[in-house]
């Protein structure tokens, strides 16, 4: 807890508050005025990024609820964000529900099912974990592709386009607005959470579960909750991408997403809201900068472009390996430092 | 914590900010230059799992833009082909395809199946003529895809055909057939779009094999082929798998004729299966380059004078080749009638196609608003002696039962 010279707090809310300090405000509604002006600013190319981001965001938190609070590595984000598109597809199809109801729905129906499949956590840690949950991405994806009757084999799926009050939602500036309320939303859930009881337990259980259950943290009901947390936003994520494209493919959810959301969550900081958001935004852009980089390149170096395709494949895994090496604590710990900088700037002095 | 232990991931923050910066400037600046140019977006799978067939499909693509920039373009505007790699990632097609449509692309060539899939309504919402390398049956119905074309026989206009050469050739008794299949919407489109009717009308006693992403052996699959007492086993997947496969089932021993569609039936496959490959059939919409018709011809002479050898080259190259001439004889159409070169007007140049001449590479095309499956015939061939060579003249698909 750091203290900020000349603000004294007064009352308990104001020293509880999400947002203590006079800086962290400005911070926060600079942002938001980013927010709300870029859709108008930005091409269509670059809010579709955006919404990739926000999709993102709100998967890559619920994974970091599970993998960067709890303690409990999972491989099989991609296939509870397939539990979540399915089912919000396929009941509006088949029950013809309106898809705001669809993707409630399916946000419990992953939460569901991301309780069973974290029942092998009560008795397995660390790396036999990690393989008990790539078994459930491959059942799940095995499910997709050969359970015809239900999800339709390898065929896509095409749903009908959402709308509220007679405006279609899947173009890239409407769903903008939807996917940074969702966004904000699941940011400000997760915020919260550890401000809980339930959410400092999620944390004990973390840093030493032996130690957590002996001050009287249910071990077993704390692990479910977390798998069924995260699940529910992950699920959210799934439903997410379905009704923005209206068009559900397995090959949007394999083993590849999984990795690619640990990705994210590692790059952008275990156990932290906005390292989540950065770690998204910055694994989504990345291929997207360096595509840019590689097509500026084409017309002066067409030898270097040539090879950028095959320069972007390991780029994923160099990105990683240098976080975890230089920065393990990932982008939220460089933004920690950067504001760190600026703390007591251009004043040289600084505490601790 | 000293501040100079701090400098240093700020600074590479401020590096990455300002490469992030420069990116994003660069590509503003593109966009008002050079209106004339026509943009053609593309997508190739150069590293991803079809990476074997998809390198030589780039280069044709690449290679019809530049030999038609050299003549002077289409009707004096010269073709900008916009294209990255993709790696077969249905996200990354998303993201490419709605950046080259923010850039200004009038047609886009794609490439798999999985992400043609995910485009076909997006592409009807920008109005954008759409070729896949992707021949699923299903892409040819305007009436689900009107803005998808199909540029050579379906998959299963091509099964279908490999099915009633079979039934021909085959004398006494009922045909086994095993269809081995990409574990993909690929793989299953040929039996899943009318191939299990037609194999019915036909007689035929078909059974499907998957065969596994990235497997090495497929034992177990000849074994349950074997059992069958399949004589034909017909390949629905890209040449790296299909010449595992065959090395496979010829140091098993299967005693069967092997017949490839569409993407493994190509001189990659040849090169990798060698001895295995031989009396391999294939149906091949698009002639290799070995087969001498004016349409290979003038892809050989372009090779020449670029001083690149046509060894190695597959008939995807001709495909792709072929495939962007189609698109740009429409653009040509609509420039030339001194209409604005837009998606919907290029669709309906496409949909006037009679009997387009392809130069003997595949049969000619024709494209009408109701049926958007250009062609409907290709010639049958056998590897000999390592070399795909004609085994039948055209022949056109026989009608669903």
């Amino acid at each position: 807890m750091s203290l900020e010279c000349g603000v004294f707090h007064t009352r308990y809310e104001s020293d509880m508050g999400l947002r203590r300090w006079p800086a962290e405000r400005i911070r926060l509604a600079v942002f938001a005025v980013f927010v709300l002006v870029f859709p108008f600013v930005a091409g269509p190319y670059w809010l579709d990024l955006a919404n990739q981001v926000a999709i993102a965001t709100v998967g890559a938190i619920g994974l970091n609820i599970l993998v960067g609070y709890t303690g409990q590595i999972s491989l099989g984000q991609g296939a509870f964000m397939a539990i979540g598109a399915y089912s919000a597809g396929l009941l509006t199809l088949n029950l013809g529900l309106p898809w705001g109801v669809s993707i409630a729905l399916a946000c419990v129906f992953t939460s569901v099912a991301g309780t069973f499949f974290g029942l092998p956590s009560l008795r397995l840690k660390g790396l036999y974990l990690a393989i008990a949950t790539l078994a459930a991405q491959e059942i799940v994806e095995w499910a997709m592709t050969h359970w015809t009757a239900v999800t339709g084999g390898t065929e896509a799926i095409v749903l009908p386009a959402p709308s509220l009050f007679g405006v279609r939602l899947n173009t890239t500036f409407n769903f903008y607005w939807f996917g940074v309320a969702m966004a904000a939303g699941t940011a400000l859930f997760a915020a919260n959470l550890f401000r809980t009881r339930m959410g400092r337990a999620f944390v004990a259980v973390r840093d030493q579960d032996i130690a957590a259950s002996v001050i009287g943290v249910n071990l077993f009901r704390t692990k479910l909750l977390a798998f069924a947390t995260s699940s529910f936003f992950v699920g959210l994520a799934g439903a997410m991408i379905a009704y923005y494209r209206t068009i559900i493919t397995w090959e949007r959810f394999t083993l590849d997403t999984s990795i690619v959301y640990l990705a994210m969550i590692i790059v952008g900081g275990l156990g932290s809201i906005r390292g989540s958001f950065f770690g998204a935004a910055l694994i989504t852009l990345l291929p997207a900068l360096i595509t840019n980089a590689g097509r500026a390149l084409q017309e002066t170096a067409p030898m270097v472009a040539g090879l950028l395709p095959y320069a972007q494949q390991a780029v994923f895994g160099i990105v990683i390996i240098l976080f975890l090496i230089f920065e393990p604590k990932g982008l939220s710990k460089l933004w920690g430092n950067v504001k760190d900088y600026f703390h007591v700037w251009p004043f040289a002095y600084r505490r601790g | 914590m000293t501040r100079r232990q701090n400098a240093g991931p700020i600074r590479l923050l401020a590096a990455a900010l300002l490469l992030a910066s420069a990116a994003c400037g660069g590509d503003g600046g593109g966009d008002g230059a050079a209106d004339a140019d026509i943009k053609v977006g593309a997508i190739f799978d150069l590293t991803g799992p079809t990476a074997d067939v998809g390198t030589d499909y780039a280069d044709g693509m690449r290679g019809y833009a530049d030999w038609m920039n050299l003549r002077g373009g289409i009707e004096g505007r010269p073709i900008d082909l916009i294209y990255q790699d993709y790696a077969y990632q249905v996200a990354r097609a998303e993201q490419l395809y709605s950046q080259f449509v923010n850039e200004g692309v009038v047609v886009f060539m794609g490439w798999g199946t999985g992400d043609t899939e995910a485009l076909r309504l997006r592409i009807t919402e920008d109005e954008i003529p759409f070729s896949s390398a992707s021949l699923s049956h299903v892409l040819g119905d305007p009436a689900d895809s009107p803005y998808n074309f199909l540029v050579a026989s379906s998959y299963t206009d091509q099964f279908r055909i490999a099915l009633d050469w079979i039934a021909r050739n085959h004398g006494e008794g009922t045909p086994v057939v095993a269809l081995m299949h990409n574990a993909s919407p690929f793989g299953l489109s040929p039996s899943r779009h009318g191939g299990v009717e037609f194999a019915a009308a036909l007689g035929i006693d078909l059974t499907l094999y998957e065969m596994p992403r990235g497997a090495v052996d497929y034992t177990a699959e000849f074994s349950r082929i074997r059992q069958s007492g399949a004589r034909y086993v017909v390949f629905q997947n890209t040449s790296g798998p299909a010449a595992v496969a065959l090395q496979n089932a010829r140091s098993l021993g299967v005693d069967a004729t092997f017949i490839c569609l569409n993407w493994c039936s190509n001189a990659q496959l040849v090169q990798l299966a060698g001895e295995a490959a031989e009396g391999v059939v294939g149906t091949i919409p698009y002639a290799p380059l070995s087969v001498d018709v004016p349409g290979t011809r003038v892809i050989r002479e372009y090779l020449e004078a670029k001083g690149e050898s046509i060894e190695g080259r597959t008939n995807a190259y001709t495909q792709a080749w072929w495939t962007f001439s189609i698109f740009a004889e429409a653009m040509k159409q609509v420039l030339a009638s001194d209409q604005e070169l837009t998606g919907a007007n290029i669709k309906a140049a496409l949909e006037t196609f009679t009997d387009l001449d392809m130069g003997g590479v595949t049969v000619p095309i024709t494209f009408t608003p109701t049926d958007h499956r250009g062609a409907k015939g290709l010639r049958i061939f056998r590897v000999e002696g390592g070399e795909w060579v004609p085994l039948t003249e055209f022949v056109q698909a026989p009608a669903a039962p």
